[in-house]
Parts: C-alpha cells; sequence; structure tokens
C-alpha cells in the first residue's frame, strides 16, 4: 500500500515523456472505462491534431474485412505442418490416400478458376500447403508431380497476363509477392507427371487384365487396397491428370512465337475439353458415399465428391495478400470451375482457329467477335499476345504492311517508309488500339473514348504533311518512286479517317453492351450512329475504289496477275453490311424523334440534366476528336425536331435495310455468325416497319424500344395499354 | 466520491523485449492496492487524466494474444482507441524460430473495446501511481 502524495501526481506536468530504465508500463484500463462511463454520448478525448477524415481510415483491428493480422487457425506455414494439417502422405490407408488426393485436384481446380476470376494467387491456388512447400512430398510422387505441375502452369498464366498488360482492373491476377516460385523445380514437374501416368495406365491395365494375364504383371503393385474400387480410382485420376498436362501442354505452345503452336495447341486443347468430361462424369463414382449430403451441399461443393479437402488453410498467406482487404474469399464451385475452364478452352479454341491473315479488317472483325462471348482475363491475355508481338502484327508484319495491304497497296519496295514518322506513329497507335480491343469492356470503351483524340490529332499533322508534299511534288519531273511512297502515305491519309471512325463506332456500341444508354436518350444515339456509320461507310467504299482501281492495273500489267477477288468481294460486303446499319440507324433516329415529337414516347427529361447536357455527357469524347466536324448537337436538334409519323423516310431507311440486309445474307452464306447478325438486322427493320404501321394508324398505342433481334439495333415493340 | 477510496495501481517494470517479458506477465506483476483519502491527484477527474495520456506510448493487448504498441490519438465513449503510428507485435508459438515475437508497422489503428483484454501506458514510477489511481 502506497500513499499517492500531491508531489508524485504533479510530476506528470514536468516530465511527460518518461522512459528509461524508471518507467513502468501502468495498468490503465480501470481509469479507461471510468473516463468512459463519464463521458457524453459521442464524446471524445483526443488531442489537437486529430482529424476525424484521418480517424475513418484506421485500420480496425479484429475486423475480418481489414486486419489481414488476426491469428485464425495457424500462425505460420510451419505451424501447421508441424499440426500434422497436411500430411504426407495423407493417410496410410492408400484407399483413403487417393481419395484424399482427388479431392485435393477437385478444390485445386476450383481454386484456379476462382483466382481467374479476379481473386489473388495467395487466397486460392496457394492455400494449399502442398502446393506451397511442395518439397515436403518429393517422397509422394503423384502428389508432388501434380502440384508442381500447379505451379508451372500458374507461373505461366502469370507470365502471359503480366506481359500483356490487359488486366488493369484485375491486377490482383499478376501478384505473386512472397509466395514461393521456383521455376526450374516446377519445369521438372511435367516430366514426373507423365511417368506417374503411365504407372497408373499400367495399373488400370493390370486391374482390367484376366487373372491369368496378371500373374505376368504381378509386380505391379495396385494404385490401393480395394481391387473393387481400383479401376474407377484410376480412371479418376488419369482424367484429372491428363487434364492438367494438355492444360500445361496447350498454354506453352500458344506462347510460341508468331502463333507457330496454334495447331498443336489445339489438339492439346480438345483433349483437355474431353478430359474435363470425363472428369465431370467421374463424380458419380466419387460421390456415391457422399449422396445424404443433400443435392444443394454437392453444387456447392468445391470437390467432386463433396468432401472438404485436406490441406488447405485460406488464412495462411493472409499476411501476403495486403493490398487487398483480408476478407474471406468464395470460392467457385467444382461444377461451376469445370463450367469456367469450358468456357476458358473454348475462347482458347477460338484464337487458335484463327487464321492469321495479314489483313486488318479480317483482325478487327475477329476481335469484336471474340469479344462477343465476354471472354476472361486469361483468354483475353492470349490473344493480345498473339496479335501483337515484337511491335508487329502477329511478330510477322510492320503495321506499315498491313495497312498497305488494306488499300492493295505494294511497300516492300519503298525501303525509306518505315522509317517516316507518321508510319511510326501509326504502328504505335496500331498497338495500342489491338491491345485496348483485348480489354474488357468497360475498360476498352474508355480507353476507345480516350485513344480518338490522339487518332483525330495524328490524322490531322498527317494532313498537314502529306498537303504539303502534294503542293511540292506536282510539277511534272518528279522520280517515279517518291511519288509512290507519296502515293501511300497519302491513301495511308486517307485510311485513317476511316479507321477513327470505325473506332468511334466501336465506343458508340459498347455503350449498349454496357448498358449505358437509357430509352429516352436512343434517339441521339442513333443520331449519332448514323453520323458515323454514314461517314464509315463513305470511306470504306472509297477505298473499295482504290482496291478496285490498283487491282485492275496490276492485272493489266501482267496477265498472269491473279486478282484477289476474295477481298474485294469480302470489302464490298462489308460496305454494303455498313450501309445497312446506317439506314437503320437513321430509321431509328427518326422513328423515335417522331415518336417523342408527337408525345407517344417520353422525352429524354430529367430533373438534373438538360438534354444538351446528356448529348455532351455521351458524345463528348467524340466532339474533342472533331467527330463531326461541326456542331453536332444543333444538328441533332435541328435534324429531329420536324419529324413525323406520317413523315415518308421513316419507311423508306427501314425498306433500305431490308432490302441491302436481304443482298448481304447472299454473300455471308458461309459465315454463320456474319449471317446471324445480317438476319438480325433484317427482322429489326421488318419488325419496325410493322410497329411504325401500327402507330400511325392508332397513336394511342404504347410503344417500347427492346433488342430482341439484334443487341444494339432496337426493335418497337408495340401494345396496346 | 470522496471520503474513502480504492485504488487499484499494477505494477511491473517496463520489459526490454516487450512482448517476450507481456508473455510472464502474470508472473511478474506486483500488484499493488493503493487506498487514500481524497488527494489532490485524484481531484481530478478521469477524462482529465485520460486527456493527460494522449500523446504517450500505448500497449494494448487484444483478445487473440497480439499487442499493439502505438501513441494514444484518441478514446471514445464506447472505449474503442485508436492508436498512431501503431506497430503489432505477435509471439510465434514455434520454438524452432529464431525471434519470439513479428512485428510489423500498422500506422493509425483502431481496436475497438470489445477485443480489448489489457492496455498499458509508458510512465515513470514516479507519476503512474498518481496516474493511475481510480475511485471505486
Amino acid at each position: 500500500m502506497q500513499p499517492v502524495t500531491e508531489a508524485e501526481s504533479s510530476s506528470i506536468d514536468h516530465d511527460p515523456t518518461s522512459s528509461g530504465d524508471n518507467s513502468v508500463w501502468a495498468h490503465v484500463s480501470p481509469l479507461l472505462s471510468a473516463a468512459c462511463n463519464d463521458l457524453q454520448e459521442g464524446e471524445l478525448i483526443h488531442g489537437d491534431n486529430f482529424n476525424l477524415f484521418a480517424a475513418m481510415s484506421a485500420l480496425e483491428i479484429m475486423d475480418p474485412k481489414m486486419d489481414s493480422g488476426m491469428v485464425s487457425t495457424f500462425y505460420s506455414i510451419d505451424e501447421a505442418i508441424e499440426s500434422g494439417f497436411a500430411p504426407v502422405p495423407i493417410s496410410s490407408d492408400r484407399t483413403v490416400d487417393v481419395q484424399c488426393i482427388i479431392d485435393i485436384m477437385d478444390h485445386l481446380l476450383a481454386c484456379e478458376a476462382t483466382w481467374h476470376m479476379g481473386h489473388s494467387l495467395a487466397q486460392t491456388v496457394f492455400s494449399c500447403i502442398y502446393v506451397l512447400r511442395p518439397e515436403r512430398t518429393s517422397s509422394h510422387a503423384l502428389l508432388h508431380s501434380f502440384c508442381r505441375v500447379i505451379r508451372a502452369t500458374c507461373r505461366a498464366l502469370v507470365s502471359v497476363v503480366s506481359d500483356a498488360r490487359t488486366n488493369e482492373e484485375e491486377d490482383l491476377f499478376t501478384m505473386t509477392y512472397g509466395l514461393p516460385f521456383s521455376g526450374d523445380e516446377d519445369a521438372k514437374g511435367l516430366l514426373l507427371l507423365n511417368a506417374v501416368e503411365e504407372t497408373i495406365c499400367r495399373q488400370l491395365r493390370a486391374c482390367k487384365a484376366t487373372s491369368s494375364k496378371r500373374r505376368v504383371l504381378d509386380e505391379l503393385e495396385p494404385l490401393q487396397t480395394n481391387p473393387q474400387l481400383e479401376e474407377s480410382f484410376c480412371k479418376a485420376l488419369l482424367c484429372r491428370i491428363r487434364f492438367r498436362k494438355h492444360f500445361l501442354h496447350a498454354l506453352n505452345c500458344m506462347r510460341r512465337p508468331q502463333g507457330r503452336g496454334l495447331e498443336l495447341a489445339r489438339k492439346h486443347i480438345a483433349y483437355c475439353i474431353a478430359e474435363l468430361e470425363s472428369v465431370l462424369s467421374s463424380v458419380e463414382f466419387l460421390g456415391s458415399e457422399t449422396v445424404e449430403n443433400g443435392k444443394n451441399e454437392m453444387e456447392e461443393s468445391t470437390t467432386g465428391s463433396g468432401r472438404h479437402p485436406i490441406g488447405f488453410e485460406p488464412t495462411l498467406n493472409k499476411r501476403l495478400s495486403a493490398p487487398t482487404p483480408p476478407r474471406a474469399i468464395k470460392l467457385l464451385s467444382w461444377k461451376k470451375a469445370i463450367d469456367y475452364y469450358v468456357k476458358l478452352l473454348h475462347n482458347l479454341d477460338q484464337i487458335c482457329a484463327f487464321k492469321l491473315e495479314p489483313d486488318l479488317d479480317a483482325v478487327l472483325q475477329f476481335v469484336v467477335q471474340f469479344q462477343k462471348s465476354r471472354p476472361d482475363l486469361v483468354a483475353r491475355a492470349h490473344l493480345q499476345l498473339l496479335l501483337v508481338q515484337d511491335g508487329k502484327l502477329y511478330g510477322r508484319d510492320t503495321f506499315l504492311t498491313i495497312c498497305a495491304r488494306s488499300l492493295a497497296l505494294d511497300v516492300t519496295k519503298n525501303h525509306g517508309l518505315h522509317l517516316n514518322e507518321h508510319i511510326l506513329q501509326l504502328n504505335q497507335l496500331m498497338i495500342n488500339l489491338l491491345k485496348i480491343l483485348c480489354a474488357n469492356t468497360p475498360w476498352q470503351r474508355r480507353k476507345l473514348g480516350k485513344i480518338l483524340n490522339d487518332w483525330s490529332v495524328f490524322n490531322v499533322q498527317m494532313g498537314i504533311t502529306v498537303g504539303h508534299m502534294m503542293q511540292q511534288v506536282t510539277t511534272p519531273r518528279t522520280p517515279k518512286n517518291g511519288d509512290k511512297s507519296l502515293l501511300i502515305l497519302n491513301h495511308i491519309y486517307g485510311w485513317l479517317e476511316e479507321q477513327i471512325h470505325w473506332v468511334a463506332l466501336r465506343f458508340l456500341v459498347l455503350g449498349f453492351d454496357l448498358e449505358l444508354y437509357s430509352p429516352s436518350e436512343y434517339c441521339m444515339v442513333y443520331w449519332y450512329m448514323y453520323i458515323i456509320l454514314w461517314k464509315l461507310a463513305e470511306k470504306a467504299h472509297f477505298r473499295v475504289l482504290i482496291i478496285v482501281h490498283s487491282e485492275e492495273r496490276k492485272a493489266k500489267k501482267k496477265e498472269d496477275y491473279s486478282r484477289d477477288m476474295a477481298r474485294e468481294d469480302r470489302i464490298s460486303l462489308w460496305v454494303l453490311l455498313l450501309k445497312c446499319q446506317t439506314s437503320l440507324a437513321q430509321g431509328l433516329t427518326v422513328m423515335i424523334a417522331a415518336l417523342r415529337n408527337e408525345g407517344m414516347v417520353l422525352k429524354s427529361q430529367g430533373p438534373f440534366n438538360t438534354e444538351n447536357e446528356k448529348f455532351v455527357q455521351h458524345f463528348g469524347l467524340l466532339q474533342k476528336a472533331s467527330l463531326p466536324k461541326y456542331d453536332a448537337y444543333e444538328s441533332f436538334s435541328e435534324s429531329t425536331c420536324h419529324a413525323r409519323l406520317d413523315y415518308l423516310p421513316v419507311y423508306e431507311c427501314f425498306r433500305d435495310a431490308q432490302k441491302m440486309a436481304k443482298e448481304i445474307k447472299v454473300g455471308y452464306a458461309n459465315d454463320p455468325d456474319k449471317l446471324a447478325e445480317v438476319v438480325g438486322l433484317e427482322q429489326v427493320a421488318e419488325h419496325n416497319i410493322i410497329a411504325v404501321n401500327l402507330l400511325c394508324q392508332d397513336r394511342s398505342l404504347k410503344v417500347s424500344f427492346e433488342f430482341i433481334h439484334h443487341p444494339h439495333f432496337a426493335t418497337a415493340v408495340v401494345r396496346r395499354s | 466520491m470522496d471520503s474513502v477510496s480504492v485504488y487499484e495501481v499494477y505494477i511491473y517494470k517496463k520489459p526490454k523485449n516487450l512482448l517476450w517479458e507481456m508473455e510472464q506477465e502474470e508472473a511478474e506483476r506486483s500488484t499493488t492496492t493503493v487506498a487514500a483519502s481524497t488527494s489532490e491527484g485524484s481531484g481530478l477527474d478521469p477524462i482529465a487524466r485520460v486527456r493527460r495520456l494522449l500523446f504517450r506510448q500505448m500497449l494494448v493487448g487484444i483478445e487473440d494474444g497480439r499487442f499493439f504498441l502505438g501513441s494514444f490519438h484518441c478514446i471514445d465513449k464506447q472505449g474503442n482507441i485508436l492508436l498512431q503510428d501503431a506497430v503489432e507485435y505477435r509471439s510465434v508459438r514455434r520454438s524452432s524460430s529464431p525471434s519470439p515475437t513479428e512485428q510489423r508497422c500498422l500506422g493509425m489503428i483502431l481496436i475497438p473495446a470489445s477485443c480489448r483484454t489489457s492496455c498499458h501506458v509508458d510512465c515513470s514510477v514516479e507519476e503512474q501511481l498518481s496516474l493511475i489511481q481510480l475511485k471505486e
């Protein structure tokens, strides 16, 4: 018992920073709780430097979503291992051991798919202690080789995605900080896995063999102890092992330069898909014991058998995943993971099946088509790496060659041109464009809007230079060679404008995919699409004329010259498709404007934004890039304010579109994707004609716009009430 | 709140290796219960005395066994504490590990009252008695 004196109490003031040997840790909990009792509701004790905003961003301890240091099951991996959390072998009973390994394989598949969908590697695949510490399992060939291959696969994918840099928003994907990745050891995994596969194949053969043959194979130890289950276990393991093997092979083949491995990759992908089917069907055997779990639980399970796998602890690497909140993540179920892989494999197959034509139109159309299925990060990264390698298309042709080819010009002789600063800049712009087109849709649209400005600035600069050069060489005594490169530059300048309009169109169309437009804004969107499409069609048509002209000249010079008629037809068809879409966009603009003017659909009136403001919000980036060159809003309001339903052009536009669609259908007879799109356009035109007719007769009808026949062109749906 | 009050004060030496010693805190802790009549020190209300603790090094233990050392920044009615420039200490249970504790810097942290198990403030022997006294 010590009495407290006044002197002691006042010493606080004299020596506020007590430290050193003299200082002690004084227990203050009772004092704090007394103070808290006395505090008013909402009152704080704080110093002068207190800032509520800063305090709000404090890390909350023991909050499962913020505190990554929260001590959960284990402090460290070593501790988990010491406590027998991930034994090797998993069980001394070899049947149980095999069962558990299959569960681990299944769970790893779910982990991997979850990783692909945007979670960190540390919380998914590397939550497995066997994957984290493969050296422990070296005595267990099956588990060891499988985990090594998993690591090698992760490594390959991290490298693809980080090289492609398509992961802007999914940047957790490539985060491997603090995770053990030893490439050399993992590379051997595939060899080991092959050996393991070989052994299991023999075991499978042995258990199928008749008793007479069995004696010959007697020295071969069975996979596990229960002879009745031997065959099914062997099969269940084999399909899983083979899937991993072929998947890694496919990834490696796809990485070969200039797309040389694509054919082989396709074969591996086909194997992968087949093996996945076997994996899926093995659930009948594996899940037979756990039926009592109920169907729902099986659906949610991360393993085929429905059991919980051994050796996984998602909180182990919690502190490695620092940039992410340490919240528990929900893994995809095993069934969903398989669905994901099937989609991924189909997307990869789509890429491998691409013919790698050195034709820009084909490339752009392929990318757009590819993006329609909303491929995930891994597939998009692969596409991008295939398209742009070493600053060239497929690592083969410079973009000068590609652009010139799309104009049917020959640039092989003009050596000086590839050093031209405009051409260098063009190369860079094209590389950027292709990379952006491989990004996810929201990112893609935002980036496209931004690069439009770069393109239009470049266009203006090139226009000035080319115009200047043209003036200088109008004198007749210029060398022929110089003329040729100037001609190419001039044509490329023209083509550039077409390209800019293509980008603008893609930007507008992506707005529909992302559902950025409200029905009251359709009128202005279609008006803008009409403007862009019209110009694009005009430019593309101009290009057709250039191609036809130069091909004709070549054919005249050399009698044996074979004209690339297929390409000519293809571009003409593409121009016709653009014209069809132009008519449709025009028809929709006039129709919606008419309905609006006659009060049959709501005007775009919100309490916050005027129509003009909305116009700027949607198309500001286009206007900044001078698309079109005049005041777009003024032109839009002038051209739409007098529209009436009985106004003839409404029909005309839709009828034109319908007619053109019929023609195009013949041309695309061999291309099912294109054909489907054209049929869609035709149906939109047809239904809209009917709708206009009905609306003209009875103006009390209710009308709404839906995307039932085409994702970007709306169909008017008329209802009586 | 006058006349006879009982003050309970825990005193123990400030260890060099904080947490290592903390582990054995129960053993080393010498508990002193101070009973005294009204004095100048206790004339201050608890809020004023807690205010004097601001900016001092505070060591807070929480229920999962970790400790946080940081400068005392703020406390609210519910007893939630904000520490500035905080460092987290956790002991490694394994014997084979070279260091008995792991630490990492966290910056500003909020320790909810619900998970707080202990709370200590760095002070000199002389002042700690007066500082800590608490009317029961």
